[in-house]
């Protein structure tokens, strides 16, 4: 829980007020944080491409939206990502799980896993890729940059960092 | 009665609202018919309006109506559980299906062979649905944005059928800022 804690309470410190997800196992303990947390928005969605347009929303009525998901999700949103986010440059937080790294039992999430850098970096997005808990520190500044920068900025949070977070 | 014809004969309540246009067609009649800086003109993203506008209405409150198609619903169907479970009573969704692709050369959609969008928002967890015909689309719509305690689906069912048009010559940032200007965050413009 202390891992998860402190990676919303640094979202919430970069002023991030409007949280979706996709559930992921990794990100439990944060959707458990913002189903207390009377002072954000939260909810969870079906689909990855949909939160992409309730974020857009949410930015024209002066929100600061986070969308939390696997990485598989951005596979499922990179039209949206492109052609609304990054057309009309609105700043998103993508919080990622990223699910496939070391640590991962699961064999079938490498494929997504192996391209999920390239498919950011190809979309010119900027990334902050969390290994450690030291890591974390930086979101919070980080999240402020997407809205000097009027873009979606992504956070991904590696398997190994979130496993132990009970 | 088409889309062109629809959209003109709701052009007033719309001016008083915060809209989410749909791509394509939808946008640039509007656009045609009446530019309004409350009118965000959807440039990409098909599927999205719902979307767009549901995260609107939950993050502000005035008045919210997505203006979707039968094709753009169809894409993105599960906007409906969420609006089933989620959307506040200032939301309206506005469904013109015309049973066709109408930005693409009218090719049929499956709401002309055997789905009945109101069916599936109905089973979707939507509570005030409404299926009417294009005539009795402005009274419906009216209705829906007085009843400050519910959110509403509207599917109006019209013919299929386009003008010729051009497309919309705003780049996104006017249309983005505009609209935030409109609802007073902007300031700078």
């Amino acid at each position: 829980m202390k891992i998860s804690k402190k990676i919303i309470d640094n979202l919430k410190k970069g002023g991030v007020d409007f949280y979706l997800s996709v559930p992921c196992k990794l990100l439990a303990n944060m959707i458990e944080i913002l189903e207390n947390d009377k002072d954000v928005y939260y909810s969870a969605v079906p689909r990855e491409e949909e939160g992409m347009g309730i974020c857009a929303g949410a930015y024209l009525g002066n929100k600061f939206p986070c969308i939390m998901m696997q990485n598989t999700g951005i596979g499922n949103s990179v039209n949206a990502i492109v052609s609304l986010l990054q057309l009309y440059q609105m700043p998103v937080v993508f919080l990622i799980s990223y699910r496939g790294t070391p640590g991962e039992p699961v064999g079938a999430q490498g494929g997504m896993a192996k391209i999920t850098e390239d498919i950011l970096q190809t979309l010119r997005i900027p990334m902050l890729h969390c290994s450690s808990e030291k890591d974390l520190d930086k979101i919070s500044t980080f999240s402020k940059h997407a809205k000097v920068v009027e873009s979606p900025v992504a956070i991904l949070c590696d398997f190994n960092l979130m496993k132990d977070d009970t | 009665m088409n889309r062109f014809d629809l959209l003109n004969k709701i052009q007033n309540i719309l001016k008083d609202n915060l809209i989410i246009c749909n791509i394509g067609l939808p946008s640039q009649e509007l656009y045609k018919i009446s530019d309004q800086p409350n009118f965000f003109y959807m440039l990409g993203s098909m599927g999205l309006s719902s979307s767009i506008g549901l995260g609107l209405s939950l993050s502000q409150s005035k008045q919210v109506i997505s203006i979707d198609g039968d094709g753009s619903v169809l894409m993105n169907m599960n906007t409906l559980a969420t609006i089933g479970n989620r959307a506040p009573s200032n939301y309206t969704l506005l469904i013109i299906d015309n049973g066709s692709y109408g930005s693409t050369g009218d090719q049929r959609t499956f709401t002309d062979e055997n789905t009945s969008l109101k069916d599936v928002a109905i089973g979707a967890g939507c509570k005030k649905v409404i299926e009417c015909s294009g005539e009795e689309t402005l009274n419906e719509l009216s209705k829906a944005i007085e009843d400050k305690n519910n959110s509403y689906v509207i599917i109006s069912k019209i013919n299929s059928g386009n003008v010729k048009i051009d497309p919309i010559p705003l780049n996104p940032i006017t249309i983005r800022d505009r609209f935030r200007k409109f609802i007073g965050i902007v300031k700078y413009l």
